[in-house]
């Protein structure tokens, strides 16, 4: 029985920090889905988030809710720059150059990092006591984690459903050329998109402290990069939404199969459990190339 | 019989692109396919080199059935094509633009022959000075001449023309439909053309005419007469004018 | 018409490179230094280059050319050590031959950015099927210095990891440019270059674009491993999954074909040279900030001049008697 108890808190684990790498791979797909450029540096901007989260609580005692709107701010400063020094030159150019780029940018933005933070793992804690459900104990700031990934993919849902602007972002997705003629400004959208894409990401990185207590580190980005692929991959690739609910299907399957990898002697599940992301990864894309969700 | 489709269907969601068609050719024959923008002419062209699959029906060429076979090998059978909006191997030079045709064409050349077979086809099509240029340097209408070109240095059995001619000036059309005729007379090879307007130019060219309407074929026959055919003239007011 | 006149270009450069090796005190290393990543970018070029699909698994090749030498002269050092190490050539190009071809069989279907995020999680799929699965010794790798030296002498030991895996590495690089060459002139060169521009319209020229790819991605990759298996086992002696499945190697490898002109021949060798230069220079002048200098110098590499040094040069030679000599 200690088995199915430890597998059903640790699907349940699964599940809240699913929300979290849901919402870490939102902006991924939205930079893809409206710019169709691959953020291959996509975990460098994680990494960004958590340091924020980090120095707020270590510098000023700032719990990491209150920061989120520094790093959406921080996150979509850094986005915008991106887009205006490099990306805008690139959107029409060959995909190699936009892969080689992005991938180039998340490296300075890891190695800028090293020089002002060093690279040793770092972390704090937070501790605001917690609730026991279903076999486990779960503190109230993983809870608070899910909760906030939640509200914010559904604020940026309206957002995207409800105003002139989130509207035109969704024509430019569906095309790009019609978009155009209907009067809508594209380098616009693209700017907007681009560092809104950044900033989300840059956000879920202070969520992301919540589930690493001593995990952050200038280079913790490229296992989140991995994992942002997959989710992305599940869910479309060009769907913010798709990866939403992706998230928590990742979530459920990495801690599921981390749980059943246990059993089996003389293997380290962890390894095995990043070992087997990267075979879905690629399994997926060869099934199904736009995303077993679907997507919109 | 070169090349026979068998009522052919191919949808894009619930878009019926191409609806039941059949279509034969015989070696050698010209043949000019007409009809409107979405009417469904270059996705029958891109059914029959290989783009896509069709959704129903058969295609066979000399007889052996390529419904499903991949466009590269339908290449190696003897079909050629040029592309609407010209498709050049940008970085490449044109000589070896042409010469890519030679080499996986059916003429399956060797480097060396096919270097040489593209100094010939592009001394034919009259662009043999820009041979060491960047291809995507070229004025579209280079890169038209350097498409047929290429096509040409195929060698192939059956030559599909899409547009070639719109956007030239009458000498020009005159220049190139002459070439046409000349090297498909030497080589026997099957050309249709693709056009959109231009009748014209059609009634110099092709000896047999289809009309395409909204993804089905509307009529087929002898150029003259299907170009007066009262079904024609009324899906082509303003186009009958022209011919006069 | 085939040229084939830049080879001899390129085996001046090795030659020199030789000479100031041998010849003057202390730069026998930095010259190996740079042959390492004139390779490295000559291997990756072949497919990247030629291709314009990026593989940003690249480095797993080189790791696992690396384990097949490190698990032939390990585990079977005693079948002597001329088997051994025949064992150990055939076991990294084996390893390189399945992991490409099952990579390049799933991933290869995919077109252009797809691709490219299939390749992501290779090297670390690879690592940490190792580090997880305690395969060949897990994490704490395979040392090789005592089994060699207790089994063969410390006097072949120390010609193997000096002499033979500088020798070998020479070979390698030297090999790669040949192929490139080759590929340059023939037909399968002329398909690549086709498919790099525009797919579609390949396949519909009569190319069979998933078989070109594939070719490209199995020669690059069983290079990449004999590059591993000489410079890395030969030379060090020993392997670590944390070593040789690093991202840098990937990074390295862009920057020096990107820098010297992606699908020419003499590109790697130019953007190797610079690279390993600049990198000696930064690591004396900047400890530690190699690649926070490399990253933005590939983004103005990837701004500013595309074609690379070499892609510029052939383009300026264009018309000139040295035309020939630049590819």
């Amino acid at each position: 029985m200690a088995f199915v108890e430890q597998l059903i808190s640790n699907l349940l684990y699964g599940a809240i920090l699913g929300s979290v790498y849901g919402l870490a791979t939102m902006g991924l797909s939205l930079i893809f889905g409206v710019l169709r450029i691959v953020n291959v540096g996509h975990g460098a901007f994680i990494m960004v988030g958590a340091f924020i989260a980090y120095w707020m609580f270590i510098l000023y005692g700032i719990p990491p809710l209150i920061s989120l709107f520094l790093a959406i701010a921080v996150g979509m400063a850094i986005g915008l720059a991106i887009y205006m020094l490099v990306v805008k030159r690139l959107v029409d150019a060959p995909e190699l150059a936009s892969l080689l780029a992005m991938f180039a940018i998340g490296i300075f933005i890891e190695e800028f990092a090293k020089q002002i933070w060093g690279a040793d793992y770092v972390g704090y804690s937070w501790e605001i006591g917690g609730v026991s459900m279903l076999f486990t104990e779960v503190p109230f700031t993983k809870l608070l984690a899910f909760a906030s990934s939640i509200v914010i993919a559904a604020v940026v849902y309206v957002w995207f459903r409800k105003t002139k602007i989130g509207k035109a972002v969704r024509a430019v997705v569906e095309d790009r050329e019609g978009a155009t003629t209907c009067g809508i400004d594209v380098s616009r959208i693209y700017a907007l998109s681009f560092s809104l894409g950044i900033g989300l990401t840059v956000l879920s990185g202070v969520l992301v402290t919540l589930f690493t207590p001593v995990g952050i580190n200038v280079y913790m980005g490229g296992e989140y990069t991995l994992k942002a692929f997959v989710i992305a991959v599940l869910g479309g690739l060009a769907s913010p939404w798709g990866a939403f609910y992706a998230g928590f299907i990742f979530g459920l399957i990495e801690n599921g199969s981390y749980t059943l990898l246990g059993l089996i002697p003389g293997v380290e599940p962890f390894g095995l459990t990043r070992f087997l992301s990267s075979v879905v990864l690629m399994l997926v894309l060869l099934v199904k190339p736009t995303g077993l969700l679907g997507g919109e | 019989m070169l090349l026979k489709l068998e009522e052919v269907t191919k949808r894009f969601g619930g878009l019926v692109a191409v609806n039941s068609v059949s279509l034969e050719i015989d070696e050698g024959e010209k043949v000019g396919i007409v009809g409107p923008n979405g009417s469904g002419k270059t996705t029958l062209y891109n059914v029959i080199s290989g783009v896509y699959a069709p959704d129903g029906g058969r295609i066979f060429f000399e007889g052996k059935e390529i419904t499903n076979l991949p466009a590269h090998e339908r290449t190696k059978l003897g079909i050629a094509r040029t592309f609407q909006v010209p498709r050049p191997f940008g970085s490449a030079t044109v000589r070896e633009n042409v010469a890519i045709g030679a080499m996986f064409g059916r003429a399956n050349a060797g480097v060396d022959e096919a270097l040489e077979m593209a100094d010939r086809y592009l001394e034919m099509v009259g662009i043999y000075e820009l041979r060491e240029k960047e291809a995507k340097l070229l004025t579209p209408l280079e890169k038209k001449l350097m498409e047929l070109a290429r096509a040409l240095a195929m060698k192939p059995k059956l030559l599909l023309l899409d547009e070639l001619l719109a956007g030239m000036n009458p000498q020009d059309i005159n220049r190139i439909l002459d070439l046409i005729n000349k090297v498909k007379e030497e080589e026997n090879i099957a050309t249709i053309a693709m056009v959109e307007h231009l009748m014209h130019a059609i009634t110099k060219f092709a000896e047999r005419v289809v009309v395409m309407h909204q993804g089905s074929k509307l009529i087929e026959g002898p150029t003259m007469e299907v170009l007066n055919h009262p079904k024609v003239v009324e899906v082509y007011l303003g186009e009958k004018l022209k011919i006069g | 018409m085939r040229n084939y006149t830049p080879l001899v270009t390129l085996l001046l450069i090795y030659a020199v490179m030789i000479a100031i090796g041998q010849g003057i005190q202390g730069m026998w290393q930095p010259i190996m230094l740079v042959i390492f990543y004139i390779a490295v970018g000559q291997a990756l070029n072949i497919f990247l280059g030629m291709t314009g699909y990026v593989n940003f698994g690249y480095v797993a090749l080189l790791g696992v050319g690396a384990y097949g030498m490190a698990v032939a002269l390990g585990y079977y050092t005693d079948l002597g050590l001329i088997p051994a190490l025949t064992l150990g050539f055939i076991l990294a190009i084996l390893l390189a031959f399945i992991v490409s071809m099952v990579v390049g069989g799933i991933a290869l279907r995919l077109r252009g950015a797809y691709f490219a995020i299939a390749t992501i999680g290779v090297n670390e799929g690879i690592k940490y099927l190792i580090l997880g699965g305690k395969i060949w010794g897990g994490s704490s790798g395979i040392v090789l210095s005592g089994i060699l030296r207790k089994a063969y002498g410390a006097e072949t030991m120390r010609f193997l990891s000096t002499v033979f895996a500088d020798a070998g590495l020479i070979v390698v690089a030297i090999l790669s440019g040949v192929i490139t060459m080759y590929i340059l002139n023939s037909r399968l060169g002329y398909g690549l270059i086709a498919l790099r521009e525009d797919e579609d319209a390949a396949k519909v020229m009569g190319i069979n674009v998933r078989r070109y790819k594939q070719i490209a991605f199995v020669i690059s990759c069983i290079l990449a491993g004999l590059i591993g298996a000489t410079a890395w086992t030969l030379k060090l002696t020993y392997v670590f999954p944390q070593d040789v499945f690093a991202i840098n190697y990937t990074v390295e490898a862009i920057v020096i074909v990107m820098l010297g002109g992606a699908g020419t021949l003499l590109g790697p060798v130019v953007g190797g040279l610079i690279y390993a230069l600049l990198k000696y220079y930064l690591t004396i002048a900047f400890p530690g900030m190699q690649l926070l200098i490399l990253a933005p110098l590939l983004i103005i590499v990837i701004l500013l001049f595309p074609e690379g040094v070499v892609g510029y040069l052939a383009k300026a030679a264009r018309g000139t008697r040295f035309e020939k000599f630049v590819r």
